[in-house]
């Protein structure tokens, strides 16, 4: 076993940050089970809303520490944000169910059913495993495969952020929802941030591809975290295409060409980082066994006989986007698991529109995203725009003085900005950010390429909180209205597409999501398999095997899962620029 | 002294910035119960949404909330009485009783408007 350096002498606390896949919870499971093997006693802890950790192992997890019978000494833990409210919501309302009136209970219910009791919620959870507890004391190691990168920044950056709120000691700390009236949660929080900086008790691994978009975003996280004091800091490259498997195939050498340059030319911060490499395996990274040969080489399976395997015959995305492009304006929404090139395909799918002449404004609410690095270049009737939680949060903030403030006097005002520093507030700002997005498809086509799963799940959350409120204010009223949710549930107005690659694990997350939209009122509109080697042509026995293995999941996709869909090729080029994205929706 | 008890419908926080639309009326008398607090008033209030034992374990309050709903929240008691249902206080009446003065600044160029004494 070749000894891989983000393994060394490992402290007790490990975090895998990194773009959606990266293949993040593969890397924490196979560490996780590399730790056991050598007789420590491990808990594995996803703090990923769509956690798929228990599908890893093939048993439900939840939100409780659960032994992991098949893997001696391992236990492993889904902080699930929803089922961390619900025990919240549960402790509050439990002891006066049957003592108030129902209505009553249903109007406290509703109150604690935001997105922010739940990220709250979460969070709590989080930094109760970061202090010394009796729940954790038996474990030598806790190992968080986290949250994709956005997402993770915030969790971890809240900490600080929140015991200066508290410290402050006037902002009212009701605004902070679950943790209202529990200050001693300070010292939790103090703990968890010490913990978090201290190198001898806390690793942070970034977990990359050799892409160069996904090495910069690295390169940003690795600043950013650092910057908050988790100095200590590794690199791991997970699925670089081995040199010996090109095999004079067109495609594989153009990979493993692009692969080599990114990694040449990545930032020297990164470059100063103690790395690993890990080589793209032939299979899927599912069950125990294939988890245990991450960390190993695999002899390559050259074949004397000089075969190769064509491209099969699918719909491509432009088919799609006809379809779409009848319509003259409306909602355009790619939703997915993080890393299966939402970004990508959104930008593709607002170029094709606007290369048909129609106008369109394309825009994310991913903080990670970077829409600009994607397009490099303009076209006439295309706009371009972000929703920066942080900026919308300060113009959320500006706008609520201005307005609602204007009446107070200065200690009135210096309260109102105390409460307005609320974690919450981020939420809400953002959520206006996108109602305004909602309402502009009215007139033009929006393509948004939407934050990873749980963070939109939370958005729409917000969405359905809003529109209920909405709807009982309304109520008996003969006034028209329309919410957000309604136009997102109208399918003549929001058009869904649920990104995936055809691999297991992403199908069974997407198929997922799709479940979770219809139960919010939404049906996706079609299904989009991105990067596909089947839909290529290839000779290398490694694309061929991976090629192989896609065609059961492309066949699920398009009879079980989805009522239309498309498959976009894997290119031999880094999909940037006009051109390559108009040549990926049309190859 | 005399305590004030306000008694709200349930938030996500006391000057609502946390919900969807935030209320001006829960804007201006939080800033009114910060103004009363520094001069001394003793006031405490209560959200339904978090301190929900508080509610029941108050027979007036709990009565009120049999008979009217959450509705009629906010209540208001003072030294345990209702004194205010149904809306937030004025300042005015927030410094009535707790036998606060409302104006101890003057404008500048004026005499005195009514009931205090120049001074």
């Amino acid at each position: 076993m070749t000894a891989l350096r983000f393994l060394e002498q490992p402290p007790r606390f490990l975090f895998f940050t990194g773009k959606g896949g990266v293949g993040k919870t593969s890397v924490a499971c196979a560490t996780a089970i590399m730790l056991t093997t050598v007789g420590r006693r491990v808990l594995l802890v996803s703090t990923d809303p769509a956690s798929n950790v228990g599908q890893v192992f093939g048993v439900p997890i939840g939100n409780q520490i659960t032994l992991i019978s098949a893997v001696p000494n391992l236990s492993a833990l889904e902080i699930d944000p929803q089922a961390a409210a619900q025990s919240y919501r549960d402790r509050i309302v439990g002891p006066i169910r049957g003592i108030l009136p129902e209505a009553v209970v249903k109007s406290i219910e509703e109150q604690l059913s935001g997105a922010c009791t739940t990220e709250i919620a979460a969070f709590d959870e989080f930094t109760s495993l970061l202090i010394d507890s009796p729940l954790t004391a038996d474990y030598e190691h806790i190992i968080f495969d986290t949250a994709p990168t956005g997402h993770t920044i915030r969790l971890l950056q809240l900490p600080g952020a929140w015991s200066h709120f508290l410290e402050e000691g006037k902002g009212d700390a009701s605004c902070l929802g679950p943790l209202a009236g529990l200050e001693k949660q300070r010292s939790q929080y103090k703990a968890a941030v010490d913990a978090l900086a201290n190198p001898l008790r806390s690793r942070l691994v970034l977990v990359a591809r050799a892409q160069q978009a996904t090495l910069r975003e690295v390169a940003r996280t690795h600043e950013e975290l650092a910057s908050i004091g988790l100095s200590q800091q590794y690199l791991v490259i997970n699925g670089i295409f081995p040199e010996e498997d090109v095999a004079h195939d067109r495609l594989a050498t153009a990979i493993f060409t692009r692969e080599q340059n990114a990694m040449a030319t990545m930032s020297k911060v990164l470059k100063s980082l103690p790395c690993d490499r890990i080589e793209l395996k032939p299979f899927n990274l599912v069950g125990l066994d294939a988890l245990r040969k991450l960390f190993t080489p695999v002899l390559s399976t050259h074949s004397a006989t000089d075969t190769s395997t064509s491209a099969i015959e699918t719909p491509s995305l432009s088919k799609l986007v006809d379809e779409i492009a009848k319509d003259q304006k409306g909602l355009v929404m790619l939703m997915g698991k993080g890393g299966v090139g939402k970004t990508t395909l959104a930008a593709t799918v607002a170029v094709e529109l606007a290369l048909r002449g129609l106008s369109v404004h394309l825009t994310t609410s991913d903080p990670a995203a970077h829409l600009s690095d994607t397009l490099q270049g303009a076209l006439a009737n295309l706009t371009v725009s972000r929703i920066d939680p942080q900026a919308e949060t300060e113009r959320y903030r500006e706008t609520i003085l201005a307005t609602k403030g204007a009446q107070l006097d200065a200690q009135g005002r210096a309260l109102l900005e105390e409460d307005l520093r609320s974690p919450c507030t981020e939420e809400i700002a953002v959520f206006q950010a996108f109602s305004r997005v909602i309402r502009e498809a009215g007139h033009k086509f929006v393509v948004m390429d939407t934050a990873p799963t749980g963070h939109t799940l939370l958005l729409l959350d917000a969405t359905g909180a809003y529109h209920r409120e909405v709807s009982r204010q309304m109520a008996g009223s003969e006034v028209h209205f329309l919410t957000p949710m309604m136009q997102l549930q109208d399918p003549k107005q929001t058009k869904v597409l649920l990104v995936t690659l055809a691999e297991t694990t992403p199908v069974l997350e997407a198929a997922n999501l799709q479940a979770d939209l219809r139960r919010a009122g939404i049906e996706p509109w079609a299904w989009v398999i991105n990067n596909s080697v089947a839909a290529a042509t290839v000779h290398s026995p490694l694309l061929r095997q991976r090629a192989e293995n896609e065609l059961q999941k492309i066949e699920a996709v398009a009879t079980v899962h989805s009522k239309r869909y498309a498959v976009v090729p894997l290119l031999e080029n880094e999909p940037i620029g006009l051109e390559r994205l108009h040549e990926l929706a049309n190859n | 002294m005399t305590i004030i008890q306000v008694f709200d419908p349930a938030l996500c926080c006391s000057t609502g910035v946390c919900g969807v639309d935030v209320d001006q009326q829960l804007v201006g008398f939080s800033a009114d119960i910060d103004w009363a607090k520094q001069k001394g008033a003793q006031i405490e209030r209560f959200n339904l949404a978090q301190q929900p034992m508080e509610f029941a374990q108050n027979t007036i309050v709990k009565a009120y909330l049999e008979r009217s709903g959450v509705e009629a929240l906010p209540l208001i008691l003072v030294d345990g009485e209702v004194a205010l249902a149904g809306r937030y206080p004025s300042r005015a009446e927030l410094s009535r009783w707790a036998d606060l003065v409302i104006s101890e600044e003057k404008p500048k160029s004026g005499c005195c408007d009514g009931n205090s004494s120049c001074s």
